[in-house]
């Protein structure tokens, strides 16, 4: 019987169904996104919700806030990175200890952009599963080469990484620079060029290697992946109704295995982002994989 | 050289000669920016004006993330003083340091967008590179008059730089004479950069130079000013017509930059 129900549902649309889980997932991370995005935009008209970048910012006209990779590189290169930092970051952990690595589906501005490059490709190429092959290299390569960022920040006494690599940063500075010049105000064109030309590297690279960047190299996710052991957040299985059809591992762009964990009560992976593409795609239409904050 | 700053060294040229490319091209995009030569062309501004509040270079850069929150700050409370840094030229005097200016703030343009210490971006720079301090103990820069540009060295009254300076009287040291109301300003100056706005001559009269270029060259400077205290009426007369005035109407443009 419980064979039957799972093949009633599988590939079938529901509209009752998805009306009573309202917005799927994958379109209300957009939103929010969206809305960060347009609060850091205001800044340029004075509107000082959120002024700065994802780096570092002022949040709602006092609240300072840094970024947890950002802090980790200031206080490497800096040694002593002193309270006022200390006291940015923690609001910025904390939520983070919550929501895990969140940021990267929900916040970080790449991940829309890598999804526009996604789109444009598939348009050319019809398929959008064939994209999953390529780039397997391991994730475990993004620690060392965090911990290599550190090193050359302990060096070189400059936040290295978040200074002159970072898609946050440089995304912020192409953003500011672009409507200073726009706006005939005082900016430098080389930073403009160097950040636009950091920013269209990243592109070209998620181009060849879909979400390569994301599940290997970037410091800032493996730091917020490390979150992810630890936060309230987690993918919770619901029992029994796997239809094995895998569906929840071929959406899923940072490749979790989600399919062979599925019989255990839930998941924390180092490299999910929470973006809900496993449980938009699931034949059970969100029945089996949720997302939960507690128990 | 010890091993470790050679360790440094060679990691920085390793590390940063891709990204070098873009340094020559900010030379090129603004050589052709300049309208007349700058006020005392022949004293360099000595690296980088931070700004205000901003802890000891070394110490500054290590903990700037360049975040950009000191530049919107800056353009949301209407000054726009605080720009991004290029890459400085390798080539110049500090070296391959200058590739480690990248990314940090400093005061790009004072002749149009000078520092109004508003004390807003040390207040909420969320790394505490920049710290708040009274404007009085700020040290971004000191401010050197051109003596041959001056209008009040020169034989007129115009009080300009001491009119917008936000601390006024306490760095203005005024020394009237018949050569006009010749103004000096003293060591208690913070670097703001509001007289190289406001002075009235085409391309200001006035340069802000880095505290450490200031020890630098005081010597000399302070020497100049002492010379045309003492100089004898019928020098100074052949300076101010002979070499100054020219140069001052070849300037000319008394007013255009404010209402334009």
């Amino acid at each position: 019987m419980s064979i039957d129900k799972q093949d009633a549902g599988y590939g079938t649309p529901n509209p009752e169904k998805k009306q009573r889980t309202g917005l799927p997932l994958s379109r209300l991370r957009r939103f929010v996104l969206l809305g960060i995005i347009v609060l850091f935009i205001l800044q340029f008209v004075r509107v000082k919700i959120l002024v700065g970048g994802l780096t570092g910012s002022l949040a709602v006209w006092f609240v300072t806030l840094i970024d947890i990779f950002a802090y980790a590189d200031g206080l490497v290169s800096s040694r002593d990175f002193g309270m006022t930092a200390l006291v940015s970051v923690l609001p910025v952990a904390l939520i983070y200890l919550v929501f895990g690595r969140a940021f990267c589906g929900w916040v970080c501005p790449m991940d829309f952009l890598y999804e526009l490059v996604g789109r444009m490709k598939n348009r050319s190429k019809k398929s959008e599963l064939s994209s999953q092959r390529k780039g397997n290299i391991s994730p475990k390569i993004g620690y060392g080469l965090a911990a290599a960022f550190l090193l050359i920040s302990g060096l070189l006494e400059v936040p290295f990484f978040t200074n002159y690599l970072s898609h946050l940063t440089n995304f912020f500075r192409l953003l500011t620079g672009g409507v200073f010049f726009g706006m005939n105000l005082p900016v430098d064109r080389s930073v403009i060029i160097f950040s636009g030309s950091i920013i269209a590297g990243l592109l070209v690279l998620e181009f060849f290697f879909p979400r390569l960047w994301c599940r290997v190299f970037c410091p800032v996710g493996k730091t917020y992946g490390l979150f992810n052991k630890i936060s309230l957040i987690r993918l919770s299985f619901a029992e029994g109704q796997c239809g094995e059809c895998n569906l929840c591992d071929h959406m899923c762009y940072m490749k979790v295995k989600i399919a062979r964990h599925i019989d255990e009560t839930g998941l924390r992976d180092i490299n999910c982002i929470y973006c809900g593409r496993c449980i938009d795609g699931c034949s059970t239409k969100g029945k089996l994989i949720k997302m939960r904050l507690w128990r | 050289m010890t091993r470790r700053e050679l360790l440094r060294l060679t990691l920085m040229t390793g590390a940063m000669s891709a990204l070098g490319g873009s340094a020559s091209l900010d030379v090129l995009v603004h050589a052709a920016d300049e309208e007349y030569e700058g006020p005392l062309s022949s004293i360099k501004t000595g690296g980088l004006i931070r700004p205000p509040g901003a802890l000891q270079e070394r110490a500054f850069r290590a903990k700037c993330i360049s975040c950009g929150v000191c530049v919107n700050v800056c353009h949301a409370m209407r000054y726009d003083a605080i720009a991004v840094a290029p890459f400085s030229s390798p080539f110049g005097k500090g070296g391959l340091r200058g590739l480690l200016d990248f990314g940090s703030p400093y005061i790009k343009d004072m002749r149009d967008f000078p520092c109004a210490l508003c004390m807003e971006c040390p207040k909420q720079c969320p790394a505490g590179a920049l710290v708040s301090v009274e404007k009085e103990k700020v040290t971004m820069g000191m401010a050197l008059i051109d003596f041959s540009l001056c209008f009040g060295w020169n034989g007129d009254v115009c009080l300009s730089c001491s009119k917008a300076c936000p601390i006024g009287g306490k760095v203005f040291d005024f020394y009237n004479g018949e050569w006009g109301n010749q103004p000096y300003i003293n060591e208690r100056c913070v670097g703001c950069g509001l007289c190289v706005r406001y002075c009235p001559l085409g391309g200001s009269a006035i340069k802000v130079v880095t505290k450490r270029q200031y020890e630098a060259v005081k010597a000399a400077y302070t020497g100049d000013f002492k010379k045309l205290r003492e100089m004898s009426g019928e020098a100074r007369y052949n300076i101010v017509y002979g070499q100054n005035l020219p140069q001052i109407m070849a300037r000319g443009r008394l007013v255009e930059r404010e209402y334009r």
